[in-house]
């Protein structure tokens, strides 16, 4: 039988074939962290099902790191994301590479990284969340840092985050807002004006 | 399931007494539940008013015609969808795009949430906090973190829940029951339960606007933001492992709600289940397209299956029972038009079966025809699922479908799809509600929500 490699990865991911491309992604939890990169590019870049096959792939690879007994492939598979994190790949892309990190947690190495997309219009918000999951007390710490540097609208979502984490946080200085209704209709109750 | 952390009644009155929103809440909302005589009317608002939820407002409707309920308020975030609520139900109801606005009425005693799957667990935690009674569809959450929160805050407010698994009210729903509850065929080891495929997305649909009607934000609520994409709904979102999971949330919540309640298992978990599927080839659907899971209970030991198959294998391994004329006109019973889920239970002397689960479940004619001997045991006969839900409203008691059997039910489809995600088995802790030994599969019973639409 064929070895499976790298660069039949990238190959059969990229076939017209649906079923070939299914397992193609199905399979890329055996080529782990060196398949990161170029199935990123191809997330970010393909064609629309070349571009769902290959981040289906990239959270292959995230689940296979995360199972019991893979704790010592999960490092650089950490890394790679981390890497990903940091270059210029769409918004779109680096949403779930925030999420991927959370699962896989490590607050030591990814809290950091991570936490500097609060600062980030755009992925704030997938990264107070992937910080709010991602255990450990590098995490919290980021969160509370955070706090008083983010601008005032986004306050309020870093304090439920470190409720949820178990931190106080003044609630008359950061109030709860999830039973507070913003939204109109523009919809008349029946017989109104 | 202690939530130390969640945002108790005390501090959101604080909060409330100092935001600068535009709208504060005033103490009133947070006040008990009615407490309601049997002939006071109940005032019900409605959360969503979709296809779904249009059908629930129809099953309320002997109750209105009856003078116990009156339809007071709708909300959705589809103007279409909103415009149609007092068209259907009257001219007396109030129209909202955000639902905090309908819980913020006092003399809204109950509601009625028929929203997308990825909702369920929100809207039903900030009910229960403004004091709504709650009938909510199934299946009851998406995350063991929100089936905690649930039962806790349903338990908190002390307010009557109903899921909406309406197989367990249904006439032959009894008869099983009885059956399996007598002993009829033993010990009952295996529960078979059987399904046809979920669909696959064959459109090639990619991300575009919203339609002007939408408002994709508050559709979206708990979940990532991500671009409109059509695949998304209406209906649709069953499809997907975040907003629905497939037909193993979709119907499983209805077959093994059943299997729950007959096996007197509601407070019974697994301890482990192993799930292995087929992945859809395209399209933005991710659930398995087959599935198969085997759930694992010990004292009593049992196991339950549940197998997704191709229709035509199904019409030969479980074909439909033929009703004749003379059964329909004789027992008052109906065709089986769902042939394509149901379950066998297997017991020590011999097996039975139904058809269906939710709002249609049929028996098979020996069970139908079963007479109770002398001493027989009876069980629970539901009058209906929205008649039991007031029953619970007005007296106390706690519903057929409880949030704590809702949830223990939805916990068996999240566990099955989150063991289909990570290619691997599971170990649960039914006394914790907790995966135990993987830190990855621990770390996805909860998944962080979008402020503000959070537990």
């Amino acid at each position: 039988m064929e070895p499976f490699t790298l660069a039949l990865l990238l190959e059969k991911i990229q076939s017209d074939d649906p079923l070939i491309r299914t397992d193609a992604w199905q399979k890329a939890g055996s080529i782990g962290p060196p398949a990161l990169i170029p199935l990123a590019i191809l997330a970010a870049e393909a064609e629309l099902e070349i571009a769902r096959a290959a981040r289906r792939g990239m959270w292959q690879i995230v689940h296979t790191a995360g199972a019991p007994g893979a704790e010592d492939s999960r490092p650089a598979v950490i890394k790679e994301l981390l890497d990903l994190l940091g270059g210029n790949r769409p918004a779109s892309v680096r949403r779930d590479i925030l999420w991927m990190i959370s699962e896989l947690g490590c607050g030591k190495c990814a809290a950091a990284p991570v936490a500097a997309f609060l600062q980030d219009e755009a992925l704030r918000e997938d990264a107070r969340c992937s910080l709010e999951r991602m255990p450990g007390e590098e995490s919290v710490a980021a969160l509370q840092a955070a706090l008083e540097t983010v601008p005032r609208e986004f306050q309020l979502a870093i304090a439920h985050s470190l409720r949820v984490r178990g931190v106080e946080v003044s609630l008359e200085k950061y109030p709860c807002q999830k039973l507070v209704p913003t939204k109109k209709t523009a919809v008349k109750r029946a017989g109104a004006a | 399931m202690a939530m130390n952390w969640r945002i108790r009644r005390r501090e959101f009155l604080a909060a409330g007494a100092a935001a600068s929103a535009p709208l504060v809440l005033g103490p009133g909302v947070l006040a008990a539940p009615a407490k309601k005589g049997a002939n006071e009317r109940i005032n019900v608002g409605h959360i969503g008013y979709g296809g779904r939820s249009r059908g629930l407002a129809k099953e309320l409707g002997p109750l209105v015609e009856a003078g116990e309920a009156q339809h007071v308020a709708v909300c959705d975030v589809d103007e279409k969808r909103l415009a149609q609520g007092p068209q259907d139900l009257g001219p007396q109801v109030d129209v909202y795009r955000d639902y905090r606005y309908l819980l913020d009425r006092k003399d809204i005693d109950a509601v009625v949430i028929g929203t997308p799957d990825h909702w369920h667990g929100v809207h039903f935690v900030h009910a229960a906090e403004t004091g709504k009674h709650i009938y909510c569809e199934k299946p009851a959450c998406c995350t063991i973190e929100e089936s905690k929160a649930m039962v806790a805050a349903a338990k908190k407010a002390g307010i009557a829940s109903q899921i909406g698994s309406q197989g367990r009210s249904q006439p032959e729903a009894y008869l099983m029951h009885r059956y399996l509850a007598n002993g009829v065929i033993g010990k009952v080891r295996h529960v078979e339960c059987f399904h046809y495929p979920s669909p696959v997305d064959t459109s090639k649909t990619a991300d575009s606007e919203p339609p002007a009607e939408l408002d994709w934000d508050l559709w979206l609520g708990p979940l990532r933001w991500r671009p409109y994409n059509a695949r998304h709904l209406p209906g649709v979102f069953r499809w997907l492992l975040e907003s629905g999971g497939g037909q193993i949330r979709d119907r499983g919540a209805h077959v093994m709600s059943c299997a729950k309640y007959w096996m007197n298992a509601d407070k019974q978990g697994p301890v482990t289940v192993e799930a292995t599927g087929t992945s859809p080839e395209m399209g933005l659907w991710d659930s398995a397209v087959l599935m198969n899971v085997k759930y694992t209970f010990t004292n009593p030991d049992w196991i339950m299956t549940w197998t997704q198959m191709p229709m035509e294998e199904i019409s030969k391994r479980f074909p439909a029972e033929e009703r004749t004329a003379a059964d329909l006109a004789e027992e008052g019973v109906s065709k089986i038009s769902r042939p394509g889920y149901g379950a066998v239970y297997h017991g020590e002397n011999g097996a039975c079966m139904h058809w269906g689960g939710d709002g249609g479940t049929w028996a098979e004619r020996k069970v139908r025809h079963w007479q109770p001997p002398a001493g027989a045991v009876d069980v629970y006969k539901s009058p209906g699922h929205m008649q039991d839900w007031f029953a619970g409203i007005r007296t106390g008691k706690k519903c057929i479908m409880d949030i704590e059997y809702g949830a223990g039910v939805a916990n068996l489809c999240i566990l099955a799809n989150l063991s289909f995600r990570l290619g691997r088995p599971l170990q649960w802790d039914e006394s914790k509600w907790e995966i135990v030994g993987d830190e990855q599969a621990r770390c996805l019973m909860s998944r962080p929500q979008r402020h503000p639409y959070h537990l």
